[in-house]
C-alpha cells in the first residue's frame, strides 16, 4: 500500500494502486470462478455417466406344485409392490379371490431373455399352486415373477440409490417439479434473481429464513456439495455454480441430474436420495408406476423432507401435497377435476422398513466382494451391469427377524451377560452353494461391520466333525470304534502343558465314535484326533473348502481356531453337501449395459471326501440332533424333518455357534459380543435358538444322505458300539458299515432279537459299566456341550 | 463246457477281488459287473457272465491265486424306478436345450440354474448341466457333474449309466482314453436291457 504523503504523485500513487487492486480483485474472483468451474462440472460428469451396477434378488419361480399359498404368494407380489385392484389390467396389478389369483406381471429382462408383460391365472390348493394359465387359458409350465431390486453399488460412500433413466421417469414429474419449484426453469440461466429477491423480502418480514428461491439448478448444487449452511458465502459461490452448469449443461440433463440427486427422505442412518429410491421407500413400487397423487407427495416432500416426513406427520404432508396439486392443476399441469379426485386419496404410503426395495447391505457386500474378483470397481460402479443374484427376500427377512427375536428374547433374559448381543446367519443352499441369506447384524439394516463375512472368531466345537471326518477317512474307524476319553496332557513346542477338559469335568473312559461326536466330548475328540494325527486333521479344514489349513495345534481340535462365519458356512456346505464341495456363490448371472450376458462364477462342485466317510459323519451329525447337544431343537421342528448339525462354544462362552442342515438348507448361526466379553451362552442356548427358530420358520425339506453303493447300514448301540437289534431299548443307532466289518455283538440284544420278545426283553439295558443310563434320561444336553 | 464256464467266472470274481471292494453292486448280479482293468484277465468278458451258475462263496476262498482277503459285497438293496423330472424342470431342461443348440450357452445355464433351485436333488438336472459343461468346454466340471449325479442316483441303474456316460465323455474329450473306456463299459454295464 503506497504511504500518504501530501503530493500529487502520491494521489496518482494511490489511483495506480486502486488499479492493481481492481486487477487483483477480478483475478482473484475468476480463479474462484476457475475453481468452482471445476468443482461443479466434475461432480455433474462423474455423476452423469455413472451407471452403477444393479442388484436384483433371485426371481420367484412359479410352477405347478410348488409349496406356495395363495395368501402367500399375494404377500410376496404385495413385496414387489404389485397393487390389489379388482381388475388387474395392467403390469404391477393383481387381484386375489380365495384360491385364485390373476397377476398382470410387469415386463422384465431376465439374463437369457426378455419376459414381456403378460395375464397369469393361478389356482391354489392347501399350500401349493395346482394350475398357471395365461390370459388365452393355455397352460403354463414355469414362470418367472419379476425380481426384486436389492441395490446398487456406488462408488466409496457407498450410499445407495436407485438411479432411473429418462425414460423411466413419468412425464408429470419434471413438470410438476417446475411448476411448484422453478417456474422458469426452462428459460433462466440458473438463477432466478426475481424469485431471490422475493424470497428475501418474506424472509426479512420473518425475520428468519423461511422461503427459499432457489432454482432446481441451485438445489442440484447445494445437494452435490452436502452443505447445508446458509451463509452468504454459500450462497453466492452456489448461484455462480449454478449459472456454470446451466451453462455447460441441457435442462433436460440437469432436470435429470436433479430427478436421481435430489434428497428425499431418511431410513435410519441410510440417507434416501433420488426419486427412484423414494418410490421405492414411500410407495414400495417403481417411480414409472406412481400416479398422480403419489407424485404430488414426493414433490411435496421436497421441500423439506424431515419437516414434510409423510410417516411422522401425515396431516401435514397431506396438507402440503395437497396444495402441490392445487398449484398443478392453477398452472395447468392437470386438470382441476383429476386434480380434486386426486386430493381425496389417502398418502398410501407403506410401512417404514418393509418393501423398500429390501435393503440388504451384508449381503450386497458379499456380492461386491465377488464381482471384485472379475470386474474392476470402475465396471461395477459405471458400466451400467445388471447382477443377479442369489439372495431370497422371504428367507432373508425371516432370517432378519428370527435373529432380532431371539437376541430380543435374551435382552429380556436374566442373564446380564447376554443382553445386547450381536448376532449372524448365513443361509445357503448345500447342493449348488448359492448364498440365499445373510445377516451381519441384529440392525440388517445398518450398513456397518459385516460380521458375517470379517468377524474372525474361536469356532469351538464346530472344528469337531473335522477331526471325526479325518478319522474315517484313513478307513480304521468306523462310528462303532471305542476311543478314551481320558485325561490328555500334552506339552506342546513352546514348552508350555496343554491339558483340556470336558464340559462338565468328566472323564468317561472308553466311548463309541457317534457318542463321543453326538455329545461333544472334548478328551475322546482329542485322543481320536491324536492318533489319527494332527496333520490328516488340519487338511480336513481345506478338504471342505477352508482356503488355508489351520496352524497343527492340538487346540485347533477343540475350535481354536479363528473363522469368519462365511467360512464355517462354505465348510460345512460340504458336509450338507454329501462331500462334494460348491464355491459359495452370491451371483449367478450379471449383464452388461446393452445387455449381453457377462462372466459370471457358474455352479462348480468337485467331490471333496470319500463318500463312505461323509455318509458315517453326516448320520453321526444327525445323531447329535436326535440325542445330543442339538436336541432341544427338536420341539420346535415341524414333526419328522431330519436335520444335522453340530453346536460350538468357545471359551469362557465367548461366541455362541451353531451350523446345522436340512435337505434343501444350510444355516449358520452365531451369537456373541463385539468385545469379546463372555455372553453366559452355549451354542445351544444362542446359536441354537436362532437357528431353530429360522429352520422352522421356512419351507424346506429333509435332510436324506445318500448311501453310498460299497455300505451297509447296520444297528449298533450307542454306547458299546456292539451290534444290536433295534427292539431292546433306544440306545440302538443306525450306522453305516463298509460290507464285512466284523463288530462284536451284543450279549444282552444280540441283532436279529425278535420284535415279538420285546416285552420280556424291556427294562434289560446293556451293561457295559459306563454311565449309560437309558437314553431319556441323559444329562441335559446343554451339559454335555463342550467350550 | 460248464467248467469252463465256472472257471471264467472264477476268474472274474477273482479280479473283482483285486479291484477296490466298492465294485460289486449287490451279490446276486456279482457276474454281471464289468471286469476291471487292474484284474488279472481283460479278455475275460463280463457278457459271459449271463449264463454262468452263480458260484458258492466258499469256492472264492478255494481260489488259490491272489492272497487278498475278499471284501464281501453290500446286502442287496432294493432298485430305485429311473429318476424323472418335474414338468416344471422338463420345461426348463427343454429351453435349455434348445438354447445350447442355438449356442446360447449363458442362457442355458439360466434355465438349468432355475431347474436346479426346484430340484436339486434331481440326478437328471446334473446330467444336464454336465452336458452343458462339455459345450462350455469345462470338461473337469462336466466330469464332476456326471460324479454328482452317480451319488444321488445309487440303486437306480437308467441313471446310472448317462452319468457314468458322460464321465466317459469328458474323459475322452481331454485325451484320458483308457479311463474313458473304463466308463463306457460302466455305463454300458448299467443301462437297463
Amino acid at each position: 500500500m503506497a504511504r500518504r504523503k501530501r503530493s500529487a504523485s502520491s494521489r496518482r500513487r494511490l489511483q495506480h494502486g486502486f488499479v492493481v487492486l481492481g486487477l487483483l480483485l477480478a483475478l482473484a474472483a475468476l480463479v474462484m470462478l476457475v475453481v468452482l468451474n471445476h468443482r461443479v462440472t466434475k461432480e455433474f460428469e462423474g455423476r452423469r455417466w455413472t451407471l452403477p451396477a444393479r442388484v436384483y434378488a433371485q426371481p420367484a419361480d412359479l410352477y405347478v406344485g410348488r409349496q406356495l399359498s395363495a395368501a402367500r404368494m399375494a404377500a410376496e407380489l404385495d413385496g414387489l409392490g404389485y397393487m390389489s385392484l379388482e381388475k388387474p389390467d395392467r403390469p404391477g396389478t393383481y387381484r386375489r379371490k380365495g384360491n385364485e389369483l390373476r397377476v398382470h406381471v410387469r415386463e422384465f429382462r431376465f439374463p437369457d431373455e426378455k419376459q414381456a408383460a403378460r395375464e397369469l391365472r393361478l389356482s391354489f390348493a392347501g399350500n401349493a399352486i395346482t394350475r398357471i394359465r395365461d390370459a388365452s387359458g393355455t397352460d403354463v409350465p414355469v414362470v418367472r415373477l419379476d425380481p426384486l431390486l436389492i441395490g446398487s453399488i456406488f462408488p466409496i460412500h457407498g450410499e445407495d440409490r436407485i438411479v432411473v433413466a429418462p425414460e423411466e421417469v413419468p412425464a408429470l414429474l419434471p413438470a410438476a417439479l417446475i411448476a411448484v419449484e422453478d417456474r422458469k426453469f426452462e428459460s433462466h440461466h440458473g438463477v432466478n434473481p426475481l424469485a431471490i429477491l422475493r424470497a428475501a423480502f418474506v424472509n426479512v418480514r420473518a425475520g428468519q429464513i423461511e422461503q427459499g428461491g432457489s432454482t432446481l439448478t441451485q438445489q442440484l448444487v447445494k445437494s452435490y456439495f452436502l452443505d447445508s449452511r446458509r451463509t452468504l458465502r454459500r450462497k453466492a459461490e452456489e448461484a455462480v455454480m449454478a449459472v456454470i452448469l446451466d451453462a455447460r449443461f441441457e435442462k433436460a440433463d440437469i432436470m435429470n441430474a436433479y430427478i436421481n440427486e435430489i434428497y428425499l427422505g431418511q431410513e435410519g442412518r441410510r440417507a434416501v436420495h433420488g426419486f427412484g429410491l423414494a418410490s421405492q421407500f414411500y410407495f414400495g413400487k417403481p417411480l414409472a408406476e406412481l400416479d398422480l397423487p403419489e407424485i404430488a407427495m414426493l414433490v411435496a416432500v421436497v421441500r423439506g423432507p424431515s419437516y414434510y416426513d409423510p410417516r411422522r406427520h401425515p396431516q401435514r404432508t397431506l396438507d402440503r401435497r395437497n396444495l402441490v396439486l392445487r398449484v398443478l392443476a392453477e398452472q395447468g399441469v392437470v386438470g382441476p377435476e383429476e386434480a380434486e379426485r386426486a386430493g381425496k386419496e389417502p398418502l398410501g404410503v407403506v410401512e417404514a422398513g418393509g418393501r423398500t426395495g429390501g435393503y440388504y447391505p451384508a449381503f450386497l457386500d458379499l456380492v461386491r466382494r465377488q464381482l471384485r474378483r472379475d470386474y474392476n470397481e470402475a465396471d461395477l460402479t459405471e458400466a451400467g451391469l445388471t447382477v443377479f443374484s442369489t439372495l431370497d427376500p422371504l428367507i432373508q427377512r425371516a432370517a432378519e427377524s428370527s435373529l432380532q427375536e431371539e437376541l430380543q428374547r435374551l435382552d429380556e433374559s436374566k442373564r446380564k451377560a447376554a443382553h445386547g448381543l450381536e448376532g449372524v446367519v448365513i443361509v445357503t443352499t448345500p447342493q449348488t452353494g448359492e448364498v440365499v441369506a445373510l445377516v451381519g447384524g441384529r440392525r440388517s439394516g445398518f450398513d456397518g461391520f459385516n460380521r458375517a463375512l470379517d468377524a474372525k472368531r474361536p469356532i469351538g466345537s464346530l472344528a469337531k466333525p473335522m477331526v471325526y471326518l479325518a478319522a474315517l477317512e484313513t478307513g480304521r474307524y468306523t462310528p462303532a470304534s471305542v476311543v478314551e476319553d481320558s485325561p490328555v496332557d500334552l506339552k506342546l513346542p513352546n514348552g508350555d502343558r496343554w491339558r483340556p477338559e470336558n464340559f462338565d469335568k468328566q472323564v468317561r473312559g472308553g466311548v463309541t465314535l457317534v457318542r463321543a461326536l453326538t455329545q461333544s466330548l472334548n478328551l475322546a475328540t482329542v485322543n481320536l484326533g491324536l492318533d489319527v494325527g494332527l496333520g490328516r486333521v488340519a487338511s480336513a479344514f481345506e478338504q471342505l473348502g477352508l482356503a488355508e489349513a489351520p496352524p497343527e495345534l492340538p487346540s485347533m481340535m477343540l475350535g481354536a481356531t479363528n473363522l469368519t462365519p462365511i467360512d464355517v458356512a462354505q465348510m460345512y456346505n460340504t458336509l450338507a453337501n454329501g462331500g462334494f464341495r460348491a464355491p459359495l456363490r452370491a451371483v449367478r448371472a450379471v449383464l452388461g449395459e446393452d445387455g449381453t450376458p457377462l462372466k459370471a462364477p457358474q455352479l462348480e462342485v468337485s467331490e471333496a471326501v470319500s463318500p463312505e466317510a461323509i455318509y458315517a459323519l453326516d448320520r453321526m451329525l444327525t445323531e447329535v440332533m436326535e440325542r445330543g447337544t442339538g436336541r432341544v431343537a427338536k420341539n420346535q421342528l415341524p414333526e419328522g424333518l431330519v436335520v444335522a448339525g453340530k453346536t460350538g462354544t468357545s471359551n469362557d462362552y465367548r461366541d455362541s455357534w451353531f451350523a446345522g442342515f436340512s435337505g434343501a438348507h444350510l444355516i449358520v448361526s452365531w451369537v456373541g459380543h463385539d468385545d469379546n466379553s463372555p455372553t453366559g451362552l452355549t451354542g445351544t442356548t444362542g446359536g441354537l435358538a436362532v437357528w431353530t427358530r429360522l429352520m422352522s420358520t421356512i419351507p424346506t425339506s429333509s435332510f436324506e444322505p445318500l448311501q453310498p453303493e460299497a455300505v451297509d447300514l447296520r444297528w449298533i448301540d450307542y454306547f458299546s458300539g456292539q451290534e444290536t437289534s433295534p427292539y431292546c431299548n433306544g440306545s440302538a443307532v443306525s450306522m453305516p458299515f463298509a460290507p464285512g466289518t466284523l463288530l462284536e455283538s451284543s450279549e444282552t440284544c444280540p441283532p436279529g432279537t425278535d420284535p415279538s420278545l420285546l416285552e420280556e426283553l424291556l427294562g434289560i439295558g446293556p451293561d457295559d459299566g459306563t454311565d449309560a443310563p437309558p437314553v431319556g434320561q441323559e444329562p441335559a444336553p446343554a451339559h454335555s456341550e463342550i467350550p | 463246457m460248464i467248467r469252463w464256464l465256472l472257471f471264467a467266472a472264477l476268474l472274474a470274481l477273482s479280479a473283482c477281488s483285486v479291484a477296490p471292494f466298492k465294485t460289486g453292486s449287490a451279490t446276486t448280479s456279482t457276474a454281471r459287473q464289468p471286469a476291471p482293468t487292474t484284474g488279472s484277465g481283460p479278455e475275460i468278458k463280463p457278457t459271459t457272465g449271463e449264463t454262468v451258475i452263480e458260484p458258492e462263496p466258499e469256492q472264492v476262498i478255494e481260489e488259490p491265486a491272489p492272497a487278498v482277503v475278499e471284501p464281501p459285497a453290500p446286502r442287496p438293496r432294493p432298485k430305485r424306478p429311473p429318476a424323472t423330472l418335474s414338468p416344471a424342470s422338463e420345461a426348463l431342461v427343454a429351453q435349455a436345450r434348445a438354447q445350447r443348440k442355438k449356442g446360447d450357452l449363458p442362457g442355458a445355464s439360466v434355465a438349468l440354474d432355475r431347474a436346479m433351485r426346484i430340484e436339486p436333488n434331481n440326478p437328471l438336472l446334473w446330467i444336464e448341466m454336465g452336458q452343458l459343461r462339455m459345450d462350455q468346454r469345462n470338461y473337469p466340471q462336466a466330469e464332476n457333474m456326471g460324479r454328482k449325479a452317480l451319488a444321488m442316483s445309487v440303486g437306480d441303474d437308467a441313471t446310472q449309466s448317462q452319468a457314468w456316460e458322460l464321465i466317459a465323455q469328458s474323459l475322452r474329450a481331454r485325451g484320458r482314453n483308457t479311463e474313458a473306456a473304463e466308463a463306457m463299459q460302466k455305463a454300458r454295464a448299467a443301462a437297463p436291457r
